[in-house]
């Protein structure tokens, strides 16, 4: 059996401190060592992005232009998502409650669904596919043309330019997408009511208002079910944007590294999502449960 | 000493006039007088260097390379030192994948060396905080291989980014500045301002690259490969220009080519990099007349 080249010395003999088994460790030191390193980077990036965004220059039409391009852009994906997911949701619910006679619940699942849950979520996952890839792919592209090195050179600091704006932007257009999700789903599901389950408007509409506001209040006004609504968007928001531009940047070996940017950003985003979704809900539930 | 000269030592940036506009040969025209106009016009500066040597007595080492050595998985650079005095060119040279971009990222601190230091204007910058490293930044200008330009901006956003990020000028000053700079290259503003970088062609992207490079006034002057991937008269057009500039504006500059035929054209010094080292620096003549046998096999190839 033959062990590579690192390993041996000079006659060709493997040394013996080089024992198979330390190849095995050594290369999991290495990959442990590498996967360190790339998440010091990456909160190197993330408190460097935040950290700018109080510093001047402030580059505010760049951030005017990601927030059209992240909010207004994710908008019919969003729209359309969240309307069709409130839609099913609806249908696979009134089955059960049609069943058990409750139909007039409808309004309270879909309501508590949609806004803890589902509309942050899908939001998050769309724009991580949206928004994440081309972010991800713009900035690899301007790396692998030189372009971010020009930046450098002509005095401006990259971070500050491309990953402020964006991370930016995603925090600000993220909650307000999720808001609309959460609209356009309860729509949703008030189509289904109406239309399967013969559900008047207004008691479909009462029982979600209902839903909303018994979760208690925080800061007396606040309904506690949309700090957690609009916690989770403001959060994925920051790891998307972070991710992309964290990827964008590293990007490296020409447009075939530009694709794996984007690619792994997409991966990374929406596992992110689904796992920090987990520990941040148990978290708020902890939080604001009564 | 003649008007051009005395300019040049007060540091006066002249701005191209009408007559610039003729010497400088537009491509579509015919080529055989294209060339010819392009030789004469590089023959006369290389007379004029003889002659007159405007920048030999001047020993402020304007870039400075001590010592460097550098390396990311394996050793790149080893003991690499050269200088650029004011109102040099000096070309780097050397076989593909020597390193001889990391050079030009070394001087921009892009990147740190392991060993040595760099030095512009006999400041060390080795050890520059990021900050201060973007300001030393502005002095220079680089001009890419690819030029590098901002491809979501029109070329007059591109040629004005520099001078609206570190400058207070005022919009129409701008506009002047980049039309200047657009004209020096010999593009006519009217014609390339609005357009994308995508809509230009290689030796048009190049020509931005340099005005852009340009806007700030810069003292130092970088280019990565700038005549590679351009048809044989593009590129006798881009080396022209920079022999242009660094005649008519005095700037120091720092080239790396494989091209050697038009470094001979441009150079005060060649640097030759070989082996992670510099095998050779010195003058063209210099290197012409070494009887070194990398050398003679470095030039024979061409």
């Amino acid at each position: 059996m033959e062990y590579p080249l690192p390993c041996q010395d000079g006659k060709g003999t493997l040394t013996s401190h080089h024992h198979p088994h330390h190849l095995i460790l050594q290369s999991f030191n290495d990959s442990a060592k590498r996967g360190v390193s790339s998440l010091q980077e990456f909160f190197v990036l993330a408190g460097k992005a935040l950290g700018f965004i109080f510093v001047k220059p402030f580059y505010t039409a760049d951030l005017f232009q990601q927030m059209d391009v992240i909010g207004v852009g994710s908008l019919g994906i969003v729209l359309l998502t969240g309307f069709f997911t409130g839609m099913v949701l609806a249908l696979q619910t009134s089955v059960q409650l049609q069943a058990l006679g409750q139909t007039a619940l409808l309004g309270k699942l879909l309501a508590s669904a949609m806004v803890r849950e589902l509309g942050p979520v899908l939001a998050g996952l769309m724009v991580a596919g949206r928004v994440g890839s081309g972010i991800a792919a713009q900035l690899g592209s301007m790396r692998v043309t030189e372009q971010i090195d020009a930046l450098n050179t002509l005095g401006t600091d990259p971070i500050k330019k491309l990953v402020t704006p964006r991370v930016l932007a995603s925090l600000i257009m993220l909650p307000v997408l999720t808001i609309i999700n959460d609209f356009v789903g309860i729509l949703g599901g008030n189509v289904i009511a109406k239309f399967y389950l013969g559900l008047p408007a207004s008691l479909y509409w009462r029982t979600v208002y209902e839903q909303l506001l018994s979760g208690g209040f925080t800061l007396r006004y606040i309904p506690n079910d949309f700090v957690q609504g609009l916690a989770k968007p403001f959060v994925f928001g920051g790891i998307i944007s972070l991710v992309a531009c964290y990827h964008g940047l590293k990007t490296s070996g020409g447009t075939e590294g530009v694709g794996l940017a984007t690619t792994r950003t997409v991966v990374t985003a929406s596992i992110l999502i689904l796992v920090v979704d987990y520990f941040l809900t148990q978290i708020l539930l902890t939080l604001f449960q009564p | 000493m003649t008007d051009e000269d005395d300019r040049r030592h007060k540091g006066e940036r002249r701005i191209p006039s009408e007559k610039d506009k003729t010497a400088m040969p537009r491509r579509a025209h015919d080529s055989g007088r294209v060339r010819a106009a392009i030789r004469t016009e590089l023959e006369e500066v290389a007379d004029q260097n003889e002659r007159k040597q405007p920048f030999a007595d001047s020993q402020t080492r304007v870039i400075a390379l001590e010592n460097i050595s550098l390396s990311f998985e394996e050793p790149i650079l080893e003991n690499v030192s050269f200088d650029a005095k004011e109102g040099e060119t000096v070309v780097v040279v050397g076989e593909s994948g020597t390193g001889k971009s990391t050079i030009l990222k070394l001087v921009l601190r892009l990147l740190i060396p392991d060993k040595g230091r760099v030095s512009i204007d006999g400041e060390d910058i080795t050890h520059l905080t990021f900050d201060d490293a973007l300001k030393v930044r502005q002095k220079m200008g680089m001009v890419f291989q690819g030029a590098a330009l901002f491809d979501s901006m029109t070329v007059y956003e591109n040629v004005a980014y520099p001078l609206r990020e570190h400058t207070k000028l005022r919009e129409d000053e701008i506009e002047a500045r980049v039309r200047e700079k657009l004209q020096f290259v010999d593009l006519e503003p009217e014609k390339v301002m609005d357009q994308m970088p995508s809509e230009l062609s290689g030796g048009m992207k190049k020509r931005v690259g340099i005005a852009r490079g340009l806007a700030n006034n810069p003292e130092i002057m970088l280019y990565d490969e700038p005549t590679s991937g351009l048809d044989p008269l593009t590129t006798a057009t881009i080396t022209y220009l920079i022999v242009k500039l660094q005649r008519e504006l005095g700037v120091t500059s720092v080239v790396v080519s494989h091209d050697i035929r038009s470094s001979f054209r441009m150079a005060s010094k060649i640097a030759l990099l070989a082996n992670k080292r510099i095998a050779f620096f010195g003058t063209p003549e210099e290197m012409t007349g070494s009887d070194d046998p990398y050398i003679c096999e470095f030039l024979g190839g061409f």
